[in-house]
Parts: C-alpha cells; sequence; structure tokens
C-alpha cells in the first residue's frame, strides 16, 4: 500500500487534471471524441511512464466522454455519440432559455453515474467479468434489440417512428459485412461507383453531427435568422433554475441508470451508444410519469448522462479482468499497456496490484475534476447561446466541417457524408419523418446484424434466440414489457387526443 | 510530492499541446526524406502487435533522422489508400505477412503487394501466433487433433479468415488431407473476428481449438482447470530457431523452454517435405512512385540504428525478434514465403 502511495505524486494528479480538462474540451468539439484524445495522447505515455500515462489518459477518457453534453444540450449537436439521448431533452431546455439549468442537471448525473461506475468496478471486477462472458451473441443481438424497442416508445406516431428506424437500419446496413467480422467484405446496397466512398459505409460520427447538427441549423436558417435569445429570456448566473431539488424523487432513475451504464459498459462490442439509448428506454418505460420526456424533461437527461458517464468504470472492467476492452476508448486505451509491455489479461489485478490501485485513484479524481471544472465554467459555457446566431452557425458549421475531415484522418468523403445527411436530416423531418427512432436504427443496426448472423452461424438454429440461456429469456420478458408498454402508451396518448378533439 | 515535479508536468503539458496540435515541420537538413512524416499501419488497434512494433521502430527512426514522424492505425485499406496517394515519401506504410496473405485469400482491398508497392525493409518478428484448446479439452496435443479429424471427428477452428489467422488453419488441413486424404473436411472453420470473439467461442463450447497470441492468451494458460477462461497452448506456428531468440525467460510466466515445447518438430504439421512453419513478419510498404534514394536512406539509417543494437533489447522486451533485412533482400524473402503460402492456399482449394 505505501509504494502505491509513493506512485501517487503532485505530478500525477496535475495530470489527471489536464487530461479531465483536454478531454472535456475534445468531447465538447463536434467531431472530437474521447477515443481521439486518447489516441492522440497514447504515445506520450513512452516520456511519461505508465502509472503517470495513465492518469493522463483516464483523465482525458472521463473528460471526454462528459464533454459531449455541452454541444448536446446546448447546440443539439450531439459531441460524442454517447450523448445522442441528451440532445432529446437538453435542446428544448436550452430553446427555453433553461441551458444552464440543463447542464448542471447533466453535470451532477454525469459525476454520480461516474462514482457509481468505478465502485462496481473496484469491488466487483473479477465477478462480473465471470458473468460478462456468459453473454454470447445471442444474448448481445438480445441487448441490441432490447435498446431498439426504445424506437417505438420514442415515436410521436408508432408507425411513423418503427418506419423510421427502420430506414435508419437500412442505412446501416450500406457497405460490408466485413471481413474481418467474418462476413464476405462484398460491397452492397449501392451503385458500383460508390463502392470506393462507401466502401465502409457511412461514419457514424458525421451522420450523427450532419442529421442534428447541420439540419438544426438549416431550419433554423429557413424559419430567419433571429437575434437569439436576450440576455432576460435565459436564466444565467445563480444556478438558472439549478437545485439539488430536481433530483428528489429522481435518485431511483439516477442509479438504475448509472447500473446499466455500467453493465452495457462491460460488454465488450456493445457500445457506448446503446448504454444511454438502453437507460433512457428504461426511464421512459418505468417512471411514474415519462409524458414530458423528449420535451425538455430533467428526468431525460439524468438517465442518459448518468449511464454514459458510467460506461466508463463498467468499459474497464472487461479490459481488466479480461484483457478485452469494453469499448472504443479502452481499445485505445490497452495501446498504453502493451507500449509498455505489460500483459492485460484475467490475471492482470492479482498480478499489478499497485497499477490498478493507482487506476482507480485516477479514475475517482478525474470524475471529481470534471465536476468542478464543469460546473463552475457551466455559467461561461452556457452563454454560448447568446452569440447572434448569424455569428455561431458559421462557426459551428465550420467545427463540424473540421470534425467530420479529422475523424477518420483525412477522408473527404466524410464532409460529405455530414452534408448528405444535415440535408437528409432537414428534408425527413419536413416529409414527417422522426429523426431520433433514424439515429438510433441507423447507430444498433450494424451490431444487430454482426450479432443476429452469428448467432446463427454459431448454433444453426432460430430457437436458440429464445432457448439459449436463463439470461436470454430475460433478455425477451424485458423486450416484451417494452413494446407492450409503448402499445399501451401509444394507445392511451390516442384516446387522449381524441377525447380532447371532441 | 516535491515541487521539482511542477515544471516537468508543465513540460509534458507543452509537449502534448505540441503532439495535439501538430508541431511545425521539423526538416532533416540532409537527405531526400523531409517534413512531417506519417507512418500508417494495416490495423486500426494500438493495443496490437503491429502498433507496438512500429512505435519502437518509428521512434528509433525518427530520432536518427531528425525528423518527425508518427504512427497512425488507420486499418489496412485506409492505410493501402493514403499509400497510395503520397509518392513524395511523407506517408510510408508498416505491415506483416496479412499484406500478401489478405491477396492470398482473395479479400476486397488487397492487391499483389509485391507489384502495387516497393517492399521495404523487415523490422522484426511476432513470435506468438498460436493455437489453443481449453484447458479441460480431450485433445492434448496437436498430433492427437490431426488424429482425430482423420479418423472422421468434426474439429472447429475458431479464426478470424482472410490472413494471418487462417493460415495455420489453412496449414492444417492441408497436413490433414496429405495424412488422410479426403478426411480435411472435418476441420472446420469457425469465422469470427477480434481476438475477445474467438475467446468467446470457446467459452461457448463453440469452437475445439482457436487461434490466438501468446501475448494475449498466456495469462489464460495459467488459469486453474475448472476455470471456464483456462486454456492450454498445443501450437505456436513460428520457426524453432525464431523462438530460441526469445528472451529466456519468456513472456509473463511461461518460459522460453515451455514455449519451445509447442514448435516445430515438437509440433509437427506436415507440408509433404517438410513441416510448415509461420513467422509474422513485420515490414515497410512504399509507394511505387517514391524516390528510390528515400528507400535507401531509410535502410541506411535502419542499418545503423539495428548495428547499434539497443533497438534489438527494446524489441526482445516486449517479446519480438529482432529481424532487419535491408529492402531488396527483404522484397525477395517475402516473395519466396508467398509461394510457399500460396501452394498450401491452392492445395486445399
Amino acid at each position: 500500500m505505501l509504494d502505491m502511495l509513493s506512485l501517487l505524486d503532485i505530478t500525477f494528479f496535475l495530470l489527471a487534471a489536464l487530461g479531465a480538462l483536454v478531454g472535456i474540451i475534445f468531447g465538447a468539439i463536434p467531431g472530437m471524441t474521447a477515443t481521439m484524445a486518447v489516441a492522440v495522447c497514447l504515445p506520450l505515455t513512452y516520456a511519461l511512464g505508465l502509472h503517470h500515462g495513465l492518469a493522463l489518459l483516464l483523465g482525458l477518457y472521463v473528460g471526454g466522454i462528459s464533454g459531449g453534453m455541452v454541444p448536446a444540450v446546448l447546440l443539439n449537436i450531439p459531441g460524442t455519440p454517447s450523448s445522442i439521448t441528451t440532445t432529446f431533452d437538453g435542446y428544448p431546455m436550452a430553446q427555453r432559455g433553461e441551458g444552464e439549468r440543463a447542464l448542471r442537471v447533466c453535470v451532477v448525473a454525469s459525476v454520480v453515474g461516474g462514482l457509481i461506475s468505478a465502485a462496481v468496478l473496484f469491488l466487483f471486477a473479477p465477478l462480473l467479468a465471470e458473468f460478462s462472458i456468459k453473454f454470447s451473441y445471442v444474448e448481445k443481438f438480445l441487448i441490441i434489440l432490447l435498446a431498439l424497442t426504445v424506437i417505438a416508445s420514442m415515436s410521436r406516431n408508432m408507425l411513423v417512428g418503427i418506419f423510421s428506424g427502420v430506414l435508419g437500419i437500412w442505412l446501416s446496413l450500406i457497405g460490408t459485412y466485413s471481413i474481418s467480422d467474418g462476413g464476405n467484405g462484398k460491397t452492397r446496397l449501392m451503385f458500383d461507383f460508390l463502392e470506393p466512398y462507401l466502401f465502409e459505409g457511412f461514419s457514424l460520427l458525421p451522420v450523427l453531427i450532419g442529421i442534428f447538427g447541420i439540419a438544426t441549423i438549416l431550419l433554423e436558417a429557413e424559419a430567419g435568422v433571429k437575434s437569439g435569445l436576450s440576455d432576460k429570456e435565459i436564466k444565467i448566473g445563480k444556478g438558472g433554475g439549478f437545485s439539488m431539488g430536481l433530483f428528489r424523487g429522481r435518485l431511483t432513475n439516477l442509479v438504475r441508470s448509472s447500473f446499466i451504464g455500467t453493465f452495457v459498459g462491460m460488454l465488450p462490442g456493445v457500445g457506448g451508444s446503446a448504454a444511454s439509448v438502453l437507460a433512457y428506454t428504461q426511464e421512459k418505460n418505468l417512471s411514474r410519469d415519462s409524458s414530458e420526456m423528449g420535451k425538455g424533461a430533467p428526468q431525460g437527461l439524468i438517465a442518459s448522462e448518468s449511464a454514459n458517464n458510467a460506461l466508463t468504470g463498467g468499459a474497464l472492467i472487461p479490459l481488466l479482468s479480461l484483457g478485452i476492452p469494453g469499448d472504443s476508448t479502452t481499445a485505445v486505451l490497452i495501446g498504453a499497456f502493451t507500449l509498455q509491455g505489460i500483459q492485460v489479461g484475467p490475471l492482470f489485478i492479482p498480478e499489478n496490484h499497485d497499477t490498478w490501485y493507482v487506476m482507480m485513484t485516477a479514475l475517482v479524481f478525474a470524475n471529481i475534476v470534471m465536476f468542478f471544472l464543469m460546473f463552475y465554467a457551466i455559467k461561461h459555457i452556457a452563454k454560448v447561446v447568446l452569440v447572434p446566431k448569424y455569428i455561431l452557425y458559421p462557426l459551428i458549421v465550420m467545427m463540424c466541417v473540421v470534425g467530420a475531415y479529422a475523424i477518420n484522418y483525412g477522408i473527404m468523403f466524410d464532409v460529405w457524408t455530414l452534408l448528405i445527411f444535415g440535408v437528409l436530416g432537414y428534408l425527413i423531418q419536413k416529409v414527417g419523418l422522426e429523426v431520433a427512432p433514424l439515429i438510433i436504427g441507423f447507430i444498433l443496426g450494424g451490431q444487430a446484424e454482426i450479432y443476429f448472423v452469428k448467432s446463427l452461424e454459431s448454433f444453426g438454429t432460430f430457437s436458440i434466440f429464445f432457448t439459449k440461456s436463463p439470461i436470454a429469456m430475460v433478455l425477451w420478458g424485458l423486450i416484451a414489457a417494452s413494446v407492450a408498454f409503448s402499445v399501451v402508451m401509444g394507445l392511451k396518448s390516442r384516446a387522449k387526443r381524441r377525447l380532447e378533439a371532441a | 510530492m516535491s515541487m521539482p515535479n511542477v515544471p516537468k508536468t508543465l513540460g509534458v503539458s507543452v509537449l502534448m499541446a505540441g503532439m495535439a496540435f501538430g508541431s511545425a515541420a521539423v526538416m532533416a537538413a540532409d537527405g531526400p526524406l523531409r517534413g512531417n512524416i506519417r507512418v500508417v499501419i494495416g490495423s486500426t488497434s494500438t493495443g496490437g502487435d503491429t502498433y507496438q512494433n512500429s512505435s519502437i521502430v518509428v521512434d528509433a527512426l525518427s530520432e536518427k533522422l531528425d525528423l518527425n514522424m508518427k504512427v497512425d492505425a488507420v486499418g489496412a485499406s485506409s492505410a493501402f489508400r493514403f499509400l497510395d496517394r503520397d509518392s513524395r515519401g511523407n506517408t510510408l506504410m508498416i505491415f506483416h505477412d496479412q499484406s500478401y496473405l489478405g491477396y492470398l485469400y482473395g479479400v476486397e482491398g488487397y492487391d499483389n503487394i509485391f507489384e502495387k508497392y516497393t517492399i521495404g525493409p523487415t523490422v522484426a518478428i511476432n513470435p506468438g501466433n498460436a493455437y489453443l484448446v481449453p484447458k479441460d479439452s480431450p485433445y492434448e496435443n496437436m498430433e492427437e487433433v490431426i488424429e482425430a479429424v482423420g479418423n472422421g471427428e468434426e474439429v472447429r477452428v475458431a479464426i478470424q479468415p482472410g490472413g494471418v489467422s487462417e493460415i495455420g488453419f489453412s496449414a492444417l488441413k492441408n497436413a490433414i488431407s496429405i495424412e488422410y486424404p479426403g478426411m480435411e473436411d472435418n476441420l472446420v472453420a469457425v469465422n469470427t473476428g477480434s481476438q475477445a470473439d474467438k475467446n468467446q467461442q470457446l467459452f461457448d463450447d463453440q469452437a475445439d481449438l482457436i487461434n490466438g497470441t501468446v501475448q494475449a492468451n498466456e495469462q489464460y494458460t495459467r488459469l486453474p482447470e475448472d476455470d471456464q477462461k483456462a486454456m492450454r497452448f498445443v501450437w505456436l506456428t513460428a520457426r524453432q530457431s525464431t523462438i530460441e531468440q526469445a528472451p529466456e525467460e519468456g513472456l509473463g510466466q511461461t518460459s522460453r523452454e515451455q514455449l519451445l515445447q509447442y514448435v516445430e518438430p515438437n509440433v509437427s504439421v506436415t507440408m509433404g517435405d517438410e513441416n510448415f512453419t509461420f513467422d509474422k513478419e513485420f515490414f515497410f510498404l512504399y509507394n511505387k512512385d517514391m524516390d528510390p534514394a528515400i528507400v535507401e536512406q531509410i535502410d541506411t539509417a535502419l542499418s545503423e540504428i539495428y548495428a547499434e543494437g539497443e533497438i534489438q533489447e527494446v524489441q526482445k522486451k516486449s517479446f519480438f525478434i529482432p529481424n532487419f533485412k535491408p529492402s531488396d533482400e527483404a522484397a525477395e524473402y517475402l516473395e519466396n514465403k508467398m509461394t510457399v503460402y500460396k501452394e498450401i492456399i491452392e492445395n486445399i482449394q
């Protein structure tokens, strides 16, 4: 233990704090992600040594995931894919002049999510890793299917919503079923001349930024550029109407969402976006009153942000107890160990006690730093909405273009993707389709296909989806409940509309 | 907890800002290679052997040439595309045998590298390509696996198709077709993706044998037999002479002596007149139109680096076997290597 304490010098804490700060900036810039931040700084671990390097990288990870909330709330652009559900309630709140309040809710939810997942990681990592390997292709497919059921409950008109979701899945299948995933590597759903551009399909982030950010700007441009919210309309300073009282009666949501985030994080290959989508669905299904969700309800922000920050601890579980990264950022993080010649596998924790404690310290410290940095900076950050839109929007478009170009290290087609989906996002709203189900279909479609095909390849029968394991049966129960709930809610709201019309 | 650490931290932050936002172009005063050099690799993983090995080599090279060089894990198809576009020499590529095995297996996006690119020097071998069974598997060794398949038993092998992960499987199939003609179809490939997927197939009892690596799977081999995750090595495809160059302590807690049990001739997978072996070798690839003077410059720089002898220590510490061959020698050697594997792949088709 004393050995460990000697590793925690002031440099260690400064690096973790610096990491959190730089991470927040990366996360807040549309097109830049936590994964990128960690990748850019990875070679520094050579110079810094393993423990100092890890402090920096974990800081970047926590900061990067958290920073995504800022553009999600203020600009309707998910800074990272996992903050997509934050836009659903955050942006409507910002439009009402409650941006600061929304961000404070997000920050508190984030730090709680982050700390709960760190505690779970610390106490139960090996045990949970054992549990996570019970999830084969079949169970992973069912988890994704469960997340997809959110489409039904989130749509204003269920049929249109489901259609939009299917459209999103279809878009996600453009490209190839990659050979590295066991597919045939042949291009599909495109014309031959598009092959050089669409070989790997549309990139996720340019699609997200386009369909949310650019489409929002187009819609606003159509409405005519007004001067924006004035100082009086917007509640800034003195907490912006935020008090901890907002969390009263929401503790269950906060804790449940944090556990969902941790749980999804620890399943390798299920991905970060599924965590916040699942937490959002569950809040929608289980809360007493979810009628305001999607229109600017703090409970939606709590679910989304606590879940996506809880990913951090969750994704470290399989990394440190199986040597398998839980998400794309930890996949880069593993490089810090390999560069130092340290194996990560099932015996990592018992054989590297010091490193393990050092990592836990960095993770908890980074979460706390993130909280203070953001909680007190929000007042200033939230003023972004005061910038006149004719200045703000061109800047955002420029940042989006740069981000889209950079995301895959300089692919011009990603910029076109951004613009195509910007226009598409604008058009689908014009014809009455729904954006949120479409994008959720797009994010989850590719994985759903791979796990579905692999389940069939491995087990050779459709009935395996129902009979594989007790876990599969429980998941089916949840899927059925989620669908039934959506149908009942749909019928209720239709009856209500009829009553009002009469 | 002392103050002198603060300047160090500040120094690091400045360094980080430099890394993050691109430092000013460093010009090597002499030599044709100049500006910022991007070394793309054929893997998207920064946790894998390609990134690790490339980082070691590029670091040394960057220091030697006094140039700003950076490794970018962009993946095979992107890396080839980036290399195609840049004949100035500011984009170089490092990859391994996958670059021609992908072509032999007919994977989309792979061309014949010997025609399309200039082959640069080889730098190292990763001797860790391995095959594993569950610890409680009925098969004690590869001989028993081959015999079982020959006797009509179905054996499922989890691999990632189209390259390094598949070549051992192809060789095994070829060996069975030689020793037990007509029985080779009992060896079934289970197509998976990442190492995590392959491991999972073993945990789920959906595969009897998996492809893995010494680096990624060694800890699993030290778990107790009653652990669902416990595995056992049965075959390392590397040449005996390659493993003999590894550090005596081996990797993790598996010594070189133990590892040698799993290589040829202790394990024999026949190709007819000799046994199959496969060393995963890393080498440079250049744009065909790049100035030959750059090829020369990198060859010379690497020759000097390897003559100094420090890089070998770093490579061995990370369980790589140093294997520097200048460009001309490397091109001839690798093309011969491809011919051997081409035969195996054609035999079993």
